[in-house]
């Protein structure tokens, strides 16, 4: 084929009108931390520069801002928040057959609940991550180690629980046996994890709110047991503090998984903003949140190309079995999840 | 150039950009406080019929009353120990130093630093690891780290009444600052023993610097917010956090505004009784 004179003066003027958007014009309502170039190399080569970042510190924080009207094209919840986001009208349904890499996801994670219902997709998920027990293991056995143990009178103001009612619950749920349908609990079990929290209370030194407080805690043996991300974990490791994630089949543990979305109000084109998501979904992207970051990636391809050894320290070889036996952070339903948060209120109370 | 005639007008046109900065930033978000309090929240809209749906299970809900009543308790402990402390300090500086600038700037130094970092501060002294259990531990006084000192209503006392010291001592310092002292001279004269002249000289004559420093801490301190959640733990939570909770994880802006009026409400019955009572106290002493 060859090109003709307008052809070419075409083809220029298209080029360049492509670059006209500046790479900034993108904004990324994110947590702290994630604006990593490592994460979205393919946007900063084609665009020049990375999206402009603007940060929350909590999902409630970014939900009541983000409905007060504060403008943004991409967010980053977890999927636990999707479904709200959804029925407040504030993100719009992403369209699967713009993703390059949709089909390397991870069965598993691609087919949560937050991920996909109503009929459309409104997540990409991007990273994911276990939640679990992590307890000091040269205080407390193996043998020993169990959610129950969390409300044994002998771990008296040695637990840390986060002070979310979600993640609480989510851990009652494991702990009391209902978690079969944590995303919606009958009376009888909302009562039985209810009261796994309470009997879980007497023994809490702290209820955690930002994890930094609690690595600390349990480095310096103020608490020997607490449920927290697998970032504690691997913090630890780094630390040279001998503590672990409880797993195991049927021991309990959850997996949390965390993506972004498009906002209805986004002023970015939409060839930008799927430029954006396909970068973040690259299985480079992958492989350098797996190597600097210790977590796992929602491309599957990303863990062949990653550093092996690594992947071995960090339990990546088999990611199937982080989440296998364990309890998705799906959206719970609306009614179930404002209980939650009053009853969650009452039992830090002591009630 | 507008003359204004009347010196009433004159007054109004004074008072005016006051009037609007207050109107503002003061009585309108106070008034759609009012407003929000009577909605109610159904999971992600605000349904706008009215209702007293909230106040009704905010008073009968035991949680919002034991909240309450601690917060008002946490702010009490902090304003008698903030007062008991600032008083001789204050006595000092007015009587007994001649370098009186230099210690009421000392007295500020605390504040030159976000409050936020004087908290954090507390809790690197009273932690676990922390300054206060390392010193006891290296003395040999302790073999174990003392876990009541952080995550607690003492924890809580501690750090407000540090932090609001300085409000209590300016007050005290003012109304000891203007006793005459031919006051004092007179009591002695007549026999007072120092301890007497205090007692029914200067102590009746700083009342009002006392019920001043006392409002001054007991009302900003039964709201606060940061401090019970750094170092409150669980059993040191006030109704600030509760409130948060409302306008945060919770969702519910209503029942949030509806919290919040209760607790303004509380504060103004506590320190209006508090007032009328001290003032009979007062007149009784002298």
């Amino acid at each position: 084929m060859t090109l003709s004179a307008p052809r070419l003066s075409a083809l220029a003027c298209l080029l360049a009108g492509a670059a006209h958007a500046e790479g900034g014009d993108l904004t990324v309502f994110d947590w702290s931390g994630y604006e990593d170039p490592g994460f979205f190399g393919t946007y900063v080569e084609k665009y020049g520069e990375a999206p402009t970042y603007s940060y929350f510190g909590s999902q409630d924080e970014a939900f009541t801002k983000l409905q007060s009207g504060f403008e943004a094209d991409l967010a980053h919840p977890c999927t636990d928040a999707t479904r709200k986001w959804a029925a407040a009208g504030i993100i719009q349904p992403i369209d699967t057959s713009r993703l390059d890499n949709w089909d390397a996801m991870l069965p598993t994670i691609k087919e949560m609940d937050g991920i996909s219902f109503d009929g459309e997709t409104w997540m990409v998920p991007f990273e994911w991550g276990n939640t679990g027990l992590i307890y000091r293991s040269d205080q407390i056995s193996e043998a020993e180690i169990s959610l129950q143990a969390l409300t044994n009178p002998k771990y008296r103001g040695k637990v840390a629980i986060p002070d979310g009612a979600a993640s609480a619950y989510a851990m009652a749920a494991l702990g009391a046996g209902v978690a079969d349908n944590y995303t919606d609990m009958s009376d009888e079990e909302f009562r039985k994890a209810s009261d796994f929290l309470r009997a879980v209370h007497p023994n809490v030194r702290f209820y955690w709110s930002d994890a930094g407080q609690l690595d600390q805690a349990l480095a310096s043996g103020e608490v020997t047991m607490g449920w927290a991300w697998n970032q504690t974990e691997l913090n630890l490791i780094w630390n040279d503090v001998p503590a672990q994630m409880m797993r195991g089949e049927g021991k309990g543990i959850a997996t949390w998984v965390c993506g972004y979305v498009h906002m209805a109000n986004a002023s970015a084109t939409d060839e930008q903003v799927y430029d954006m998501l396909n970068a973040l979904t690259q299985a480079e992207s992958g492989k350098y949140i797996i190597e600097n970051w210790g977590y796992p990636h929602s491309n599957a391809d990303s863990f062949d190309i990653s550093d092996q050894d690594m992947i071995e320290t960090y339990g990546f070889d088999d990611p199937k079995a982080l989440f296998d036996n364990s309890l998705f952070f799906d959206a719970v339903d609306p009614e179930l999840e404002a209980r939650m948060l009053q009853e969650f209120e009452r039992i830090k109370a002591g009630f | 150039m507008i003359r204004l005639r009347s010196e009433a007008s004159r007054g109004m046109a004074l008072s005016a950009p006051a009037t609007l900065y207050v109107g503002l930033l003061v009585a309108a978000p106070l008034g759609i406080l009012v407003v929000y309090s009577f909605w109610s929240q159904t999971y992600v809209s605000i349904d706008r019929s009215f209702t007293w749906e909230n106040y009704s299970s905010a008073l009968t809900d035991p949680l919002v009353r034991h909240l309450l009543v601690r917060s008002v308790w946490i702010a009490a402990l902090v304003t008698a120990a903030t007062v008991v402390l600032a008083y001789p300090i204050a006595y000092f500086i007015a009587f007994r130093t001649r370098y009186k600038t230099l210690w009421l700037l000392l007295i500020t130094i605390p504040f030159w630093t976000s409050y936020l970092l004087r908290v954090f501060s507390w809790k690197l002294i009273l932690g676990f690891n922390g300054l206060m259990n390392s010193a006891l531990m290296a003395l040999g006084l302790i073999d174990e780290p003392l876990e009541f000192l952080l995550y607690n209503e003492f924890a809580v006392v501690l750090t407000l009444a540090h932090a609001w010291a300085p409000f209590a001592i300016m007050p005290i310092y003012v109304s000891l600052q203007k006793i005459d002292p031919s006051l004092l001279e007179a009591a002695s004269d007549l026999g007072c023993s120092k301890i007497e002249s205090f007692l029914r000289v200067t102590l009746p004559l700083t009342v009002p610097g006392i019920i001043a420093s006392c409002l001054i801490i007991f009302i900003p301190t039964v709201g606060d917010y940061v401090t019970p959640a750094l170092v409150g733990g669980s059993d040191g939570k006030m109704i600030a956090n509760l409130i948060q909770v409302q306008f945060g994880a919770a969702n519910n802006w209503p029942l949030g505004a509806t919290l919040s009026l209760l607790a303004m409400v509380s504060v103004g019955l506590v320190a209006g009784g508090f007032v009328v009572v001290s003032n009979l106290m007062a007149r009784r002493i002298r």
